[in-house]
């Protein structure tokens, strides 16, 4: 899903007028999973939820596809996984998928099992488990499952492993890269972590402090999987990590 | 955990037994005279004397108290489904409710006897009257207060309003349902036996009031005991189901 940000701003007015995002203007082609990353407090999130139409803009336009948020949601066309894995306590691992496959049935135009879904995250054997006895990790994994089978056009990420242990959440990256591979769904996966985002993204957005708006736009051309000790690896370490420090020292 | 409970339990039953035997000695020691204090022996001999009229006065107010605390809980749960869906009618509706719940219960329970008679009905409606709100109240905020990430999700699935009603506020609301029960349940004791006591051709309220204005006092702790014993089962009875029903809840949610 191709995504199309012309002027965007966004200003909340709860309770005074506070600007989160300022004329942002950001083209994404199909298929490319592309991070954005920014001081804390700089609109990433808002972003994210104005692209899933959670939030309605209160300057600019988005289109996905050509189609407005609004429209791209009523398709489900567009998958959000954030922080929380958001499970359903009162539901087993394979109901929470259940849940979303019938919920979701009559926009699944490929029709993935509950089964193949938890085995592509390596949960098959915890089907009949309730959420609360799973660890974080496998919670999130749970989540992604879950995310798989919506079989949307874009996924939106908002720190989805951020809660988790360093290991576990290298783990989940190599996981989500293998999960997306096959379809390439466009991704926008917001972090403030700037290996996470090397490691995995193919385009590193970076966002000014609030009002957010865009000041560096790295392309990342690196095979996976990719080594950290690499020259090019480090070279584009040290450029992203210097257009941060701009953006974070611009703000104070 | 089991052996805690059972600990538990065992010291529950011992400070019953120790507050009954304090009552039994202090009544023989200072000599109170039975028609002011009748000692807990004495009101078990009485109960046991007489078990068949005992037996069927429990089994009416009971009954009482069972069907009006099912109204109220259905009427409770209705209601706060109704006004979910149909936000817009929350303000008035509730208005209306508590409207309802501040007029004072011995002021309608004569009112209603004199018009549905002294049968069930009244007593049924008085309970429902007295249930209802604490479900309602209870349950409505259950049905409101939904995790944020929750929403998101059921967002991105573009889940219709009912689907969001069904699969996430509903099964969220179910810890309020039974914390709402906890109150009304004995509630819906107090509720029979007043609307007994305002005119009553039967029941425990009948006997305690028959018992008072003969101040047959050992007779009117008999069914007193009745009434402390079925309120604490009943209470019983809803923690346990609720431990059944919502298993999920001393865990952390995920």
């Amino acid at each position: 899903m191709k995504v199309e940000i012309t002027a965007l701003s966004h200003t909340f007015f709860t309770p005074q007028p506070r600007p989160a995002l300022l004329d942002l203007n950001l083209n994404i082609p199909s298929g490319h999973f592309t991070a954005i990353i920014g001081p804390s407090g700089c609109g990433k999130s808002t972003l994210l939820r104005l692209i899933a139409g959670l939030l309605r803009p209160t300057g600019g336009r988005i289109l996905l596809d050509g189609q407005t948020p609004a429209q791209a949601n009523a398709a489900r066309q567009v998958a959000w996984l954030a922080q929380s894995p958001a499970l359903l306590p009162w539901l087993t691992v394979e109901g929470n998928i259940a849940l979303a496959r019938k919920l979701l049935a009559a926009r699944l135009n490929h029709q993935m099992s509950v089964q193949e879904a938890l085995r592509r995250v390596g949960l098959e054997d915890a089907a009949q488990a309730y959420p609360f006895t799973l660890s974080g990790g496998m919670q999130q994994r749970l989540a992604l499952a879950r995310l798989l089978i919506q079989n949307a056009g874009l996924w939106l990420m908002d720190e989805p492993f951020a809660a988790l242990d360093e290991i576990t959440r290298e783990q989940l990256a190599e996981m989500l890269l293998d999960l997306w591979e096959p379809r390439r769904p466009t991704v926008l996966w917001v972090t403030h972590n700037i290996y996470e985002a090397l490691r995995l993204a193919g385009r590193i957005i970076v966002l000014s402090a609030a009002p957010g708006h865009i000041v560096a736009d790295f392309s990342v051309d690196l095979p996976h999987p990719r080594r950290e000790d690499a020259p090019a690896f480090q070279e584009l370490l040290r450029e992203v990590r210097a257009a941060l420090n701009l953006a974070v020292e611009a703000a104070a | 955990m089991n052996r805690l409970r059972l600990t538990g339990g065992l010291i529950a039953v011992l400070i019953v037994l120790f507050f009954l035997l304090a009552w039994e000695a202090a009544v023989s020691l200072l000599n109170i005279p039975v028609y002011l204090l009748p000692a807990p022996g004495r009101i078990l001999r009485t109960l046991f004397e007489h078990p068949a009229l005992y037996a069927q006065a429990s089994l009416l107010t009971l009954g009482e108290a069972f069907a009006g605390l099912l109204i109220g809980l259905l009427a409770g749960v209705l209601i706060a489904s109704l006004l979910t869906l149909l936000p817009g009618l929350e303000e008035g509706v509730m208005t209306l409710a508590i409207l309802l719940k501040s007029t004072p219960l011995v002021a309608i329970a004569p009112l209603l006897t004199i018009w549905l008679g002294f049968g069930i009905l009244p007593k049924i409606l008085i309970t429902a009257l007295l249930t209802f709100f604490p479900v309602l109240v209870n349950v409505l905020s259950g049905l409101q207060k939904v995790e944020r990430h929750h929403l998101e999700l059921f967002h991105s699935w573009h889940a219709s309003r009912s689907e969001v009603f069904r699969y996430l506020r509903a099964p969220g609301a179910l810890p309020y349902l039974f914390a709402a029960l906890k109150i009304s349940a004995p509630l819906a004791l107090i509720g029979a036996v007043v609307a007994e006591w305002t005119g009553a051709s039967g029941g425990l309220g009948r006997v305690m009031w028959l018992a008072y204005t003969n101040l047959n006092l050992p007779f009117l702790f008999a069914a007193i005991f009745i009434l402390a014993a079925a309120g604490m089962s009943l209470y019983r009875l809803t923690v346990w189901l609720e431990r059944r029903v919502i298993f999920w809840q001393s865990h952390p949610e995920p």
